[in-house]
Parts: structure tokens; C-alpha cells; sequence
């Protein structure tokens, strides 16, 4: 009695670790398939050339979801065992490293049924996702601070070491969100170097793609569709031991224009949309007669700000510029309330920090705020030595009178409406401004490569976890547009360079916070980013719009939440 | 008029030669290049672009690569795309059917209804017949084609007659030859009415016109008088003068068979070439560029040739040495 009894426990427990991974307590039926809206189509599934969501969404199917060690989900931001059922670490190492050791589950196999062991990770990192020879973003994006890539080393066929020479905080989220290769497919284009030719996109058509992912593309008509069916060999069950996906089938439909993806979605030709804020209401009107929920949540990631050159050219400029109360005085002008109801139909929120409202670093209590007022905006001008003359006119302490462009990319029409906005409030004031929407790659250009440049708005991706802004951030940064440094951009007078005590307190953040493995240390250190950061506005920020999403009521199993849309769980959406 | 022939053939190469450097320039001296998109993005390091730079071979110089990409045309290979990284030639093969059979359906409509409706407005003039068919063309005309094809998009969401955009239905594969052909049909009639009536409008009114001129010559009169019946005075005589100019048109218009039509093909999410071409310069792809840029002019100076042909066969006067 006492044996079974202990076998029934240990049972039970075993069936507790196992069923810890994401989808393990969905229900749901078997059958359909979902047709998801896309407005361009892949131009590659091989994730070490793939630089654009186009391409990136269509190689999560087959390698993301189950496809990883471990899985984050959508709504808890929590990451899950996924290939990985447990691990140890990440933790340092005695010689000053630091470790993670993955425990991978076992019995899972490739979507053409060769078994999946330690033998692929090791391979992924060490051959495909460090070699010097096959550049990536993901490449890039495990550098640790000293620009040290992870190793990974086999200790059984199923159990991975993987080590860094020194503490590196997001080793864990990347390494464990790391998209595996099937060994026994790509080993060959390795060998013969030429892995940048590997899973081109005449591979779907040809049936070459094999993952761990829940579905596998096989079919795709340029410029119409990519279609994929289920893993068959996907390890994932549901509460009752059936096996997911859910779906049978997903089509990426490819309707090259918002207008006709709008008009596909009313009609049912497709079951997902993400409605611009212009559209909200009018489907939310109309749920009941299209049979579909529509929903907004969080803020989205993407940030949008103006930023000024503080190496301008002209000596004046440089001295505005650089003045905090100049740029204070930016903060306080800026109507966000106005944009937030005229540009995105009241469907978006200020935003004052660095760090996404989403990320679990965020930091209300420390960060500066500046509500429209354009009468602190004018005593903040008057602290920064600036004054008016006869005719309104704002001059600084030497008589100059303020006066520069705002430019941003044309054709993107709510940089240009924040630009309407910020440059009426800023005449106002007395500035002298012309704002300027021309061409995306010649601002680019001019911002990165020529510096002649008063001011700019434009916007830059993100996600939750604010180390993603380092090339921004950093004083040697790529993207330190504000006050690039002389050894980054050739333009800037080495004279005229200047680093405020700030800057170098944010660029040591940066360069610390990583080597730190305790949350909440790490807590600390961004809590310090986020109030310099709103203190001094290097970049001042506009507003972040909401993320809008919408759905045929006939897909079960949607949940909504910070981390995660429509499709975060589609492993076990599914379709009625 | 072989002779004829192979000399404009002839004079094809230097005129390409001298377009494709004319294209080049432009494409260089416009700002910015392919690399342009990466450079702000956050995740993509200093090494990732240089590394890019290099292996697309954007760090050479302009002339450099430009003798590079002519080299490798002459070998009849259009080089590789930066941004699918896949040869130019099969973009522009899987593109191909899709543009060939929008344009030739909606250029064969556009023609018949054009010659047909202008012959029958030149011949009832100033008639009701007459006012309502120029009141159409000029509609034609006038009516942008992106503002027609959202209409007809929006009238196919109401109304359910026409499937949403694209070319096949994702069951498309799935389906018998019959099905597969009555899908892509019914899917080609919207995009290839948005571009027939735009097109059908003008050769209407340039049919119309010619034909009233010749109408109105002494030969015709002189037929008449004689006592030629109507139907051999028109047909016989006016019509075929009457066409001269169509022909010369005709020629040119065969050259835009491939160059796509980037409105219509997007709203209707239709693959075409025009779309290929249109994203190609939008992100500085250069040979993709180039290469429909060739492929436009060969079609053009195809085209032409055609039409100075097809105006020796209609007009006995045309003699080439």
C-alpha cells in the first residue's frame, strides 16, 4: 500500500513538473484554420539574415512558442519551461563567469521526426549564433559588457552548460529564448560557410523547413499568402493530453494595404486585425454585426520624442541646446492631452519615461513630469538666461534671437501632427521655428552621417527591458543622437564636444547593470536611469499610443495582455 | 525591312547601355542607401552594418559596382537582390504570370472596348449615344485609379460579390483546375476593370477623334458621291486611315505589359511587378531596379518596332529601307 501510495505521489509530481509549460491547462477543440493579415510577405526564413517582422513572423512559427528553452508568457510576463524543463543558474562561476545549466525534456522531436538533444543547442550557439563569420542581431544582442559571446558545452544529450567569462543579467532571457537549428540540417551549410544561403525563402515551396516550433511554413505565393500546417511532432499537450497545436493550418494572408485588410476582417476573409486608432470606435460599434471583439490594452513599446543636436554647427544653437532649461521649457510646451485626442482618438498616454510602462522596471514615483504650461515653460526660459524683446521675440543672454527647424519623415502622419503641435506651442513662446517633414533616408543620413540638424522627431522600437537601449544611451553609442560622441560620428568638433556629469551616470548604468544577477539591485539602477533620464530630457518624449487588437469571436482561447496580443498563445488558440 | 529591323535592334544596345548608366547615377545620387532602414535600429551593431556593407559590395565605389552589375548582365544574370537576397531574375519569374495576366486582360478589354465604343461615337456624333459615351470616357479620365479601386474595394465588402485583393485564394492549390481558374478569374475582374476603364477612356477619344478627321476628307465625300454603300466607305476606307495613330500607340503601350501598375496591384494586394519595383526603389534594391528598368526599355523599344511594323502592314504608303 505504501509503494503505491509512494508511486501515486511521485507521479503526481511528476505530472506537476510537467505540467508546468505554457498551454499545459488549455482546452480546447482540434480543427481550422486561422487566416492572420500581413501587409508584406517574408524575404527570408533563415533568422540570422532576417531583419524585418515580415520575416521574423514567419520564422516564430516553426522556431519560437515550444520552439525555445524556455517561453514567456503573455500575460504574467513570467518565463516557462518550454524545451527546457528545468535549469539552474543563472548563477557566477568561481573563476568571475557566470553559468546557466539547462535540464532539456526529453522525447521531444523535429517536425520531421528526427529526436532533438543537447547536441542541436550546442551546435546553435557555439557554430550558428557566435561565429565570427555569420553576423546576426542576435549576435549583437548577447554580447556581454566586454563584448564576450556565451559557450555552450554538452554534459549529457540532454543537459547544456552555458558559460560566460563574466556576469552578464540578460544571458538568461536571451540564451533561453535562443531559436534552435536542427543539427542534422544546417551542420552542412556551416561547414561549407555558407549558412547566409541557408533556408532561403524558396526552401517553404520546396518543404525544406524543419522545426520545434508549433507550425511549419510549406507552402508560399510571393506577394499572397504563406500557409503552414501543424507540427506533427510539436511536444506540446493540453490539459487532457491532447496534442496541440490546436490548428490545423495558419495562413499568413499578404493584403498589401490597411484599407483592404480592414475590408477583408469586416467581411471574415481573415480573423485578426489590429485597428488604427482612427478605426476603434467604428468597430467597437459594430461588434455585434461583425460577430468580433474588439479590445485596447497597455501601452505599445515604440517610443516617439524630439530630440536636439547639441553639436550643432552654430555656436548659438549648441548653447540652446545644451541649456536644461531650454529643454525644460521644450518639456512643459509639449500639449500631449492635444495629441493624445487628435492624433490617436484619445487612444493613447503621455509618456515620460525611458522605460516602457510594460516593463517590470518601470518606475512612476521617480520620474519628472511636465504638464502643458506655458507659463512655467516661459519661467524656465527666463532661469535659462533667455529673454523677449520688443516684438515678442525670444533671445537668448547674448541678444540672439531663438530660431531653428524641426524635421521628421514625411508621409508618417502623426510625427508630422506632433510636430504641428509642438511647433505652434513653441511660437508661442517666441521661438522662431520652421518645421520641416522630408525623406526617411535623408534625415537618417543627415542625423547619423552629416550632423547639419537643429532638431528632430522621430521614434525608436523598444521593448520591456530597457538594456535594449544601450546603442542609445551609452556615450559611444550608435544611436546617441543628442550628443554623439566625436569617435562615433565624424562630424562632431572634438572642441566642442562636452559630457555632462549625467550622461556619465546614465553610461555607467549602463555598462553596470548588466554584470548584476539580483533583480532588485537591478531595480535600483534603472529607477536612477529613469529619473536622470526625465530630470535632464536628453530626449523628450511624446506619447505612446495603446495597442489595439481585434478578433472574429469564432478563435477561443484569446488572451490579451501586456506581454502578449492575439497570437502570444497560438499554440492553443483554437477555432470554432 | 529585315535590314530595317536588325538595325533598330541594333541601335537597342547602346540605348540601354546609355539608360542603365542614367538610372545608376540617379539611383546613387538620390540620399541614402539599402543599409539605411538598419541604421536605426537599435539592435543592429556598428560590426552587423559594416559586415552588410561589405557583403553587399556598397563599400565599393559607385563606378565599381556599376561595371560589376554590367558584367554580370551580359551573362544574363540580373545580380541578387539586397533584400529578399534571392536572384533578381526569379523575383521578377514569380511575378511574372501574375502581371502578364492582369495587364494583357485588362490591355486586350481596353482595346476592343476602346476601338469599338470610339468608332461608334465617331459615327453617331452629337448624338445621345454619342454624349453619354463621352461623358463616360471623360469619367474614365478623370477618376483617379486608386480613388476607383477603393470604391470597388469597399463595394465588394458590402456587397459580397468579389472576394477582398489578391490573385488566389489560399485553397487555391487544393482546388481542380476548373475551380483554380474560376477563382483567379473572378479575383482578376476588379483590378482589371479599375485599369480598363482608365485605359479604354482615352484610346475612345483618340479613336473618336481620328476617325471624324477622316470623316471628314474629300476622298470620303468622293466615295460617297459614287455611290459606295455605307457600310465599305466606312470600313473599307475611313476606318483604315482612321488608325494610324492607334498603331503608333498601340506599339508604345505594349511596353508597359511589364512594368506592373503599383496602385492597383497594391490595393488589390495583386503580385505584380509593379509593386516589386515600386519597394525596390523605395529601399534603394538597385538591381531590381535596374533590372526592370532593362526590361522596360527592351519592351519599349520592342514595342515601338512592333508598332512601325504593324504601320507598314495597315498603311501601303509605309515603306522601310
Amino acid at each position: 500500500m505504501r509503494k503505491v501510495l509512494t508511486v501515486v505521489l511521485s507521479l503526481l509530481l511528476v505530472a506537476f513538473i510537467f505540467a508546468s509549460y505554457i498551454g499545459s491547462q488549455a482546452t480546447g477543440k482540434k480543427g481550422g484554420t486561422l487566416i492572420i493579415p500581413t501587409l508584406s510577405g517574408p524575404r527570408t526564413v533563415n533568422d540570422t539574415v532576417s531583419k524585418e517582422t515580415s520575416s521574423s513572423d514567419v520564422i516564430a512559427m516553426f522556431m519560437s512558442w515550444g520552439g525555445t528553452l524556455i517561453e514567456r508568457h503573455g500575460v504574467d510576463g513570467k518565463f516557462y519551461p518550454a524545451l527546457a524543463e528545468k535549469w539552474d543558474g543563472p548563477r557566477l562561476t568561481k573563476d568571475g563567469g557566470m553559468e546557466i545549466i539547462w535540464y532539456l525534456r526529453k522525447d521531444v522531436k523535429w517536425s520531421d521526426g528526427r529526436p532533438f538533444t543537447a547536441d542541436d543547442v550546442v551546435f546553435t550557439l557555439n557554430e550558428i549564433y557566435t561565429n565570427p563569420d555569420i553576423p546576426s542581431s542576435f549576435q549583437d544582442v548577447i554580447r556581454s559588457t566586454n563584448g564576450h559571446l556565451p559557450k555552450a558545452t554538452k554534459i549529457n544529450n540532454y543537459t547544456v552548460r552555458m558559460y560566460y567569462p563574466e556576469p552578464f543579467r540578460l544571458a538568461f532571457r536571451y540564451l533561453g529564448g535562443m531559436y534552435i537549428f536542427p543539427r542534422h540540417v544546417a551542420k552542412k551549410w556551416v561547414d561549407e560557410k555558407k549558412f547566409a544561403e541557408f533556408w532561403t525563402i524558396d526552401s517553404i515551396n520546396k518543404k525544406e523547413i524543419v522545426g520545434l516550433g508549433p507550425f511549419i511554413p510549406v507552402e508560399y505565393v510571393p506577394d499572397q499568402y504563406v500557409r503552414f500546417v501543424a507540427n506533427p511532432h510539436y511536444w506540446k499537450k493540453d490539459k487532457n493530453g491532447v496534442q496541440l497545436p490546436y490548428l490545423n493550418e495558419v495562413v499568413y494572408k499578404i493584403i498589401s494595404s490597411q484599407d483592404a485588410q480592414k475590408l477583408a476582417f469586416e467581411k471574415g476573409e481573415v480573423d485578426i486585425y489590429a485597428p488604427r486608432g482612427t478605426e476603434f470606435a467604428y468597430f467597437k460599434e459594430n461588434e455585434k454585426k461583425f460577430n468580433i471583439t474588439v479590445m485596447s490594452y497597455g501601452p505599445a513599446y515604440g517610443t516617439q520624442f524630439i530630440v536636439f543636436n547639441w553639436n550643432n554647427k552654430d555656436e548659438a544653437k549648441r548653447e540652446w541646446f545644451r541649456n536644461i532649461h531650454f529643454r525644460r521649457a521644450v518639456a512643459y510646451a509639449m500639449d500631449k492631452k492635444k495629441m493624445i485626442d487628435t492624433l490617436f482618438n484619445g487612444l493613447a498616454i503621455e509618456q515620460w519615461s525611458p522605460v516602457s510602462m510594460a516593463s517590470p522596471f518601470y518606475n512612476e514615483k521617480v520620474v519628472a513630469k511636465y504638464p502643458y504650461d506655458l507659463n512655467k515653460a516661459r519661467a524656465e526660459l527666463k532661469l535659462g538666461g533667455f529673454s523677449w524683446d520688443k516684438n515678442g521675440r525670444l533671445i537668448d543672454s547674448k541678444g540672439r534671437p531663438v530660431k531653428f527647424t524641426i524635421e521628421t519623415n514625411a508621409g508618417y502622419t502623426i510625427r508630422e501632427g506632433m510636430g504641428n503641435i509642438i511647433t505652434a506651442a513653441l511660437k508661442q513662446l517666441g521661438m522662431d521655428i520652421t518645421f520641416v517633414p522630408g525623406d526617411f533616408n535623408t534625415l537618417v543620413n543627415r542625423m547619423l552621417n552629416v550632423g547639419d540638424w537643429d532638431a528632430i522627431i522621430i521614434g525608436l522600437t523598444g521593448s520591456d527591458e530597457p538594456q535594449g537601449g544601450r546603442n542609445v544611451w551609452a556615450l559611444d553609442g550608435s544611436l546617441h543622437f543628442w550628443n554623439f560622441s566625436p569617435d562615433v560620428a565624424k562630424w562632431v568638433d572634438p572642441k566642442h564636444y562636452q559630457v555632462p556629469d549625467f550622461e556619465k551616470e546614465i553610461d555607467k548604468i549602463f555598462r553596470e547593470n548588466v554584470r548584476i544577477l539580483d533583480e532588485n539591485v537591478v531595480k535600483d539602477y534603472w529607477a536612477k536611469f529613469q529619473k536622470l533620464a526625465s530630470e535632464y530630457l536628453p530626449l523628450v518624449y511624446t506619447v505612446n499610443s495603446l495597442r489595439l487588437f481585434a478578433w472574429r469571436n469564432t478563435i477561443k482561447n484569446v488572451q490579451i495582455g501586456l506581454f502578449g496580443g492575439t497570437t502570444w498563445n497560438i499554440d492553443w488558440l483554437y477555432k470554432e | 525591312m529585315l535590314k530595317y529591323i536588325a538595325r533598330r535592334l541594333v541601335i537597342l544596345i547602346p540605348e540601354l547601355w546609355i539608360i542603365t548608366v542614367i538610372v545608376f547615377t540617379l539611383l546613387q545620387l538620390s540620399p541614402g542607401d539599402f543599409l539605411d532602414q538598419y541604421r536605426l535600429d537599435p539592435s543592429v551593431s556598428k560590426e552587423t552594418l559594416k559586415a552588410m556593407e561589405r557583403e553587399y559590395g556598397l563599400d565599393k565605389p559607385a563606378v565599381v559596382q556599376y561595371f560589376y552589375w554590367l558584367g554580370k548582365v551580359v551573362r544574363f544574370d540580373f545580380g541578387q537582390s539586397f533584400y529578399y537576397r534571392r536572384p533578381v531574375a526569379s523575383l521578377i519569374y514569380e511575378r511574372l504570370l501574375g502581371t502578364l495576366v492582369l495587364s494583357l486582360y485588362s490591355f486586350v478589354l481596353s482595346w476592343i472596348i476602346g476601338v469599338v465604343l470610339g468608332v461608334v461615337s465617331a459615327l453617331k456624333k452629337y448624338t445621345l449615344t454619342d454624349k453619354i459615351l463621352t461623358v463616360v470616357a471623360f469619367s474614365g479620365l478623370a477618376v483617379p485609379g486608386f480613388f476607383l479601386a477603393l470604391l470597388l474595394l469597399y463595394m465588394a465588402a458590402k456587397t459580397g460579390w468579389f472576394p477582398i485583393g489578391g490573385m488566389y485564394s489560399p485553397e487555391n492549390t487544393k482546388m481542380d483546375v476548373w475551380n483554380a481558374f474560376k477563382d483567379i478569374f473572378l479575383r482578376l475582374q476588379l483590378p482589371a476593370f479599375t485599369l480598363t476603364f482608365g485605359g479604354f477612356a482615352g484610346l475612345m477619344r483618340y479613336m473618336r477623334g481620328s476617325l471624324l478627321d477622316v470623316l471628314n476628307e474629300d476622298y470620303v465625300e468622293f466615295a460617297r458621291a459614287k455611290g459606295m454603300p455605307e457600310r465599305v466607305v466606312i470600313y473599307k476606307h475611313a476606318l483604315r486611315n482612321a488608325i494610324n495613330p492607334l498603331v503608333t500607340m498601340f506599339g508604345y503601350s505594349l511596353a508597359g505589359l511589364l512594368s506592373g501598375a503599383v496602385i492597383t496591384e497594391t490595393i488589390f494586394s495583386w503580385p505584380g511587378l509593379g509593386r516589386l519595383t515600386y519597394q525596390a526603389l523605395l529601399q534603394k534594391d538597385y538591381y531590381v531596379v535596374m533590372a526592370s528598368t532593362v526590361i522596360g526599355t527592351i519592351l519599349l523599344v520592342l514595342g515601338n518596332l512592333v508598332g512601325d511594323i504593324l504601320l507598314a502592314a495597315v498603311d501601303p504608303r509605309i515603306r522601310y529601307e
